[in-house]
């Protein structure tokens, strides 16, 4: 194979490194985690004690529902609960 | 790295609710958006971590305008443009759109896009070259790591690099369109 063509291809495969894990695993649990919040909205609709704990202490009531409060998690969650 | 589904397949089941089929498009298409954010837009790591989350989110709520499941590369290419375009917008409020891509930006993407298609290329080869090759090139591991990793002599990597990166010449060639008398 000639040199020219050996430094290319390795220059294209480098070209495309892997995104940070955790990135990668964000974005796969979109589907999980837009079902979580729905669930968790549709309660607090129906439930007035659930849903003032939802507003007061966001970030514990999304990690007793089993949802890790990140930055992006808490800030999504705020903007879906912007409703109430 | 294995036979895949087609990317129109993929974006069909996603549409779908196929939750395997959306890790799967994520995993596919994750390198060439994180690449494009942080290549092509030069974001910080903060931005491009931003820009990267917005796009799948965007992309996972808008499937169902993709007009042509076929063109879902290109469709994730111009939602990634956007989105960092709009990063970029949010911290530079005065700039006119056009000044904002950086320069280059349309060659980087060129490139990325026959990455993507070296890549493919590469999940039809098959292991242990996918492997080997993405740890070398992509991942920027050693001989000794990838030895270590994948249990094979560091001493004899270089050779199996070597007939890997022939493997995969061979493939690309073979996979590239035909040209016909009439199309010279």
């Amino acid at each position: 194979m000639a040199a020219e063509d050996i430094e290319r291809l390795g220059r294209l495969i480098a070209a495309l490194p892997p995104a940070p894990a955790g990135w990668v695993a964000a974005a796969q649990e979109l589907p999980r985690l837009r079902r979580e919040f729905d669930a968790l909205i549709a309660r607090a609709e129906a439930d007035e004690e659930f849903r003032s704990r939802l507003l007061g202490e966001l970030e514990s009531t999304l990690a007793e529902a089993g949802i890790e409060p990140t930055r992006r998690v808490v800030a999504e969650a705020r903007d879906r609960l912007r409703s109430f | 790295m294995g036979a895949a589904t087609s990317d129109a397949g993929l974006a069909a089941r996603c549409r779908g609710g196929d939750e395997a089929a959306w890790a799967e498009l994520v995993e596919r298409f994750s390198r060439y958006v994180y690449a494009i954010c942080v290549q092509g837009f030069r974001l910080s790591p903060h931005d491009a971590e931003d820009a990267f989350q917005d796009v799948f989110a965007k992309a996972y709520v808008q499937l169902g305008t993709l007009r042509d499941d076929n063109a879902l590369r290109p469709w994730l290419a111009q939602l990634t443009r956007r989105v960092c375009i709009d990063r970029i917008r949010s911290s530079a409020r005065e700039t006119p759109i056009e000044e904002l891509e950086p320069d280059g930006v349309d060659d980087t993407l060129e490139i990325l896009d026959e990455a993507l298609a070296v890549r493919e290329a590469l999940a039809r080869v098959g292991e242990p070259c996918g492997e080997l090759l993405d740890r070398f090139f992509a991942r920027d591991e050693s001989y000794r790591t990838i030895g270590e990793q994948l249990g094979l002599p560091a001493g004899t990597i270089a050779s199996r690099l070597s007939r890997c990166l022939e493997k995969l010449r061979r493939e690309m060639e073979d996979s590239a369109p035909a040209v016909r008398p009439e199309d010279r």
